[in-house]
């Protein structure tokens, strides 16, 4: 060993996660298999809206194998609901039972629950169980609808919430402005869709009143708080363990009823672990759903195409229950608060408003609300560019938030630290050759050839929320921090217990690579667990891109603690004054000689195996927990553009040419980052192009299999090209966060190159052949 | 019913309902958990295995219909003495995996490809991939993977 220590940081390390994966060893909640252990199968409503006037559970009980049947009003559930508050000034407070009583809400809602020995034996039961129903009139649209059966009796209006934005004088802008343009758009609703559904084993201890709730969730310790009080148990009894978890991008970070039903059911059967495993069709029908708004907008520009005033109004579908403990503010909120995107405006008006129907509930999914509010404003400029006859590009850059502007406040008080747009639209605008693409888009229009469009999309993502840059609902709880904790071991090696979740992300190999240079070991001496709250102190978990930089600025603070920790130790021990030591590859040196003078590992030993050598004044043990807050968030800057080329007879759609810069700050795994840049801009031309949870007038869900929602393959994503810029975040290692950014753009892109290459604007997404083909047909 | 799986090489006697599908006799029968479920109806590809040297999806077919069959899963993937097939050698390096759950029916589809054609280019690669899903990568990674271990830069 040379003694070197090449950083971790920066390098496409291997990622820790691959060798299990990769072999078929992953350890996914639906792999569990436990003694004793039996299965659940959900009871759904097959109503939209209904009285729940009977259920008769004695031909289920009569299946050979069922052993228990629970409905809303068994004891062990009835007194139980999820209410997601918010101290938001107007918003109406809603229970979610655990299993529906009185009233059905949406179709695919849990109305009953099946225990048996195996899976397909609770299926059986499940099927009969006979549920009677007085149908109810049901709401599926948020913005058109006559009410005549509310979803809640506490909002008649269907109302849950609603919140006005303002800056500057809209009115008096608008007057003034050269041009004024009005658009009126609805987005499509939506999922994650994770390609391991939810899933949950559920096992109590009645001796001790101990849980453990292994499940898939991104928010762990959310999830233990939560549980804690709706099941009535100390905190310390609860474990939730949240093992690999196969994908969850948003939809993952709610508690369900789903899973407080396991739960209690697994209370009311101690020693019997619980397991239910979603399969698609449920997950389809009643996991939480995403995106269905509608934005009726109006802009100003002034002759030089300065963007003077926007006015909007939203709505967002929030479906049959406020999503807990989110609140059904987080999509309408989010889309008030950063509507505005990355352009500068003074004058903005901005009513949202959260309402309730008889469809799945809306939640947390990938860039929340932004793929809609990135869409509606691109489309503002878009159709400025047109009637002011200047180039959509060139009027983006007249309104872009400059680096000589921030911290930029935007109208809705929320503070822009990047400015970095211009410099990845300039990237952008390079890598993607827009020139070339312009010639050949005019050689089209001369020779003939499929019309061709450039779209283009600009965005800021708001990463690693701080205390006081929370955007969201005005929840009992307030994000911000992390914790981790760094343990040398006594052979010299380094566990990691970080609060951080993943879900694909790859974050035990970011974690080890942050702590092995803050500490000065190599990266394959770092081990790190994740996703167990018996383990690891504190984590919000996976949400708001905001794992690297709170996780990573938790755990660079305690791999840096425990370094000076060992290095005051290894000074004791050798003799030698602290601060002419340093820490590299697991080898104490004196600064500027080749020989170490101690071993990290025999440090270790004497901390732990050798208090005869301990010095006077040391503790015994090697190890750090450190909180990271960064207080404001991180936002990060981002560019999509793309050529895009439409056959008008049939409506098909190509792309020809797709290509993404991001600001991510310093990258800590150059390969990890641009993956999460890839995997969210597919997951954008999904909702852009295929995706649509389609209900019909009675609630019924007509997408309800994998054959009718359309998730890109292979075959439609195109090749991604993707850079970056760094401008470098404030935060112990400088990151800013990736894993949202690429879905914002898409919606905008796809809109875009079609105005651009037939002149037409699409108001109601997705762009699929047919809506093309009905756009440009006479 | 008894039926007879060879599964990578090893023959296993199992008592299954006649309804029980492949996947869940692999999983819950045989513990073999590599094969993943994404869709339970033939869509995604996530259960992906190779049946008599053809690829199947392990979800649409029920055990006793593999009843003699020789099944190849992900667990057999890597050598005895735990080297990574070029696949997942490929995979890893470049990150053609994020959560893992389309993994294995993409190293699954992903073999057989290399097996009957060693050289595809990427249109190629793309169109035989196009019957499973990943809802992680972008699938950037997982064709640049497939083309490295093709052209032989996958070996370690
Ligand atoms: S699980 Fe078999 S194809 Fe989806
Ligand atoms: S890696 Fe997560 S679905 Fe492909």
């Amino acid at each position: 060993m040379t003694g070197d220590h090449r950083p971790a940081s920066g390098t496409p390390v291997r990622r820790k996660e691959d060798a299990r994966l990769l072999t078929g060893r992953g350890r996914y909640v639906s792999d569990l298999a436990l003694p004793r252990m039996r299965h659940v199968a959900f009871v759904r409503s097959p109503l939209a809206h209904g009285r729940i006037t009977g259920i008769d559970t004695d031909g289920a009980l009569a299946v050979d194998g069922v052993t228990a049947v629970f409905t809303g009003e068994h004891p062990a559930l009835a007194s139980v609901a999820l209410r997601a508050l918010s101290a938001l000034p107007g918003y109406v407070e809603t229970d979610q039972p655990p299993l529906a009583r009185d009233k059905v809400r949406f179709a695919g809602e849990a109305v009953a629950a099946v225990v048996a020995d195996d899976r397909y034996l609770a299926e059986d039961g499940a099927e009969a169980v006979v549920v009677d129903y007085e149908p109810l009139t049901p709401t599926v649209c948020a913005w058109d609808a006559g009410i005549t059966d509310p979803v809640h009796d506490e909002a008649p209006d269907n109302l849950l919430l609603s919140r006005t934005f303002t800056a500057g004088d809209v009115d008096d802008a608008l007057a003034g402005a050269h041009v004024v343009v009005d658009r009126d758009l609805t987005t499509n609703r939506h999922g994650g869709n994770p390609i391991e559904c939810r899933a949950g084993v559920a096992r109590y201890e009645a001796a001790d009143r101990r849980l453990t709730f292994w499940s898939g969730t991104q928010v762990p310790h959310l999830v233990r708080t939560q549980l804690a009080e709706l099941l009535d148990l100390p905190e310390g009894n609860i474990r939730v363990i949240a093992p690999d978890v196969g994908g969850g991008f948003g939809v993952k970070a709610v508690l369900y009823p789903e899973d407080v039903a396991l739960c209690l059911m697994a209370m009311a059967t101690p020693g019997i672990p619980l397991k239910w495993v979603e399969d698609r069709v449920e997950h389809l029908l009643a996991a939480t759903h995403a995106r269905d708004h509608r934005y009726v907008l109006r802009a100003g520009f002034a002759a030089d195409g300065e963007l003077l005033a926007v006015r909007a109004d939203v709505w967002c579908n929030v479906g049959a229950y406020s999503v807990y403990p989110w609140t059904a503010g987080i999509e309408p909120l989010m889309a008030g608060g950063l509507l505005t995107g990355p352009y500068k405006l003074a004058h903005y008006a901005c009513t949202v408003r959260g309402v309730t129907t008889n469809t799945s509930p809306s939640g947390p999914y990938r860039g929340v609300a932004r793929p809609a509010t990135v869409f509606a404003m691109e489309a503002l400029l878009d159709s400025g560019a047109r009637a002011l006859d200047m180039d959509p590009i060139a009027l983006r850059r007249r309104n872009l938030i400059l680096p000589a502007d921030v911290p930029y406040r935007m109208p809705s008080r929320l503070v822009d630290d990047s400015g970095a747009y211009e410099a990845c639209l300039d990237r952008a605008v390079a890598m993607f050759d827009l020139a070339g693409w312009r010639a050949e888009q005019g050689r089209r229009r001369k020779v003939g050839g499929r019309p061709l469009g450039i779209g283009v999309g600009i965005y800021n993502e708001l990463t690693g929320l701080g205390r006081a840059a929370s955007a969201g609902p005005r929840m009992p709880f307030r994000t911000g921090h992390d914790a981790c904790t760094v343990r040398i071991n006594p052979d010299g090696a380094v566990t990691v217990f970080s609060g951080v979740t993943s879900q694909g992300q790859g974050l035990e190999t970011t974690m080890a690579q942050v702590v092995a240079d803050a500490l000065g070991v190599d990266y394959d001496a770092v081990d790190v667990r994740i996703g167990d709250t018996d383990s690891s102190l504190w984590g919000f978990g996976a949400f708001s891109s905001r794992q690297a930089v709170i996780g990573g600025g938790a755990a660079h603070l305690a791999g840096a603690d425990v370094r000076a920790k060992a290095l005051a130790l290894a000074g004791a021990l050798c003799e030698v004054d602290v601060s002419d030591l340093d820490l590299r590859a697991g080898q104490v040196h004196v600064r500027g000689q080749e020989k170490p003078v101690i071993a990290l590992a025999e440090v270790a030993e004497v901390a732990y195996l050798r208090s005869d050598r301990l010095p006077e004044g040391f503790e015994p043990g090697l190890e750090s927990t450190k909180f990271y807050d960064p207080i404001r968030g991180a936002f990060a800057a981002g560019v999509q553009i793309a050529a895009l080329e439409f056959d008008p007879a049939t409506g098909e759609i190509g792309i020809l040419d797709w290509v993404c810069v991001e600001d991510a700050g310093r990258i800590v795994h150059p390969v990890i980052v641009a993956g999460q840049v890839a995997g969210s801009i597919a997951q954008g031309i999904g909702g852009a192009m295929y995706e649509h949870l389609v209900y019909d007038e009675d609630g019924n869900l007509s997408t309800g299999t994998l054959l009718d929602y359309l998730m890109p393959t292979a075959g439609e994503i195109p090749e991604l090209r993707i850079g970056h810029v760094c401008t470098e975040g404030a935060n112990p290692t400088h990151v800013r966060g990736v894993g949202e950014g690429g879905t914002l753009a898409p919606n905008a892109v796809v809109a875009g190159a079609l105005l651009d290459a037939l002149g037409v604007e699409v108001d109601d997404l997705p762009v699929t052949p047919a809506r093309v083909w009905e756009l440009v047909s006479p | 019913m008894k039926i007879v799986l060879t599964v990578n090489g090893e023959r296993h006697r199992v008592e299954v309902e006649p309804r029980r599908t492949l996947a869940d006799a692999l999983r819950e029968d045989l513990g073999l958990t590599g094969t993943h479920l994404g869709c339970e109806h033939g869509v995604c590809g996530a259960c992906t295995v190779i049946v008599d040297g053809l690829p199947a999806r392990a979800c649409l077919m029920f055990a006793v219909q593999a009843d003699g069959a020789a099944v190849e899963t992900v667990e057999g993937l890597a050598a005895e003495d735990g080297t990574l097939h070029p696949l997942q050698e490929a995979f890893s390096r470049c990150h053609g995996l994020q959560c893992g759950a389309c993994t294995p029916g993409m190293l699954m589809t992903a073999a057989h490809l290399l097996d009957t054609e060693p050289a595809p280019d990427r249109a190629r690669i793309r169109a035989e991939m196009a019957g499973n899903i990943c809802r992680c990568t972008g699938y950037v990674g997982i064709v640049d993977a497939v083309e490295e271990a093709a052209a032989g830069r996958g070996d370690p």
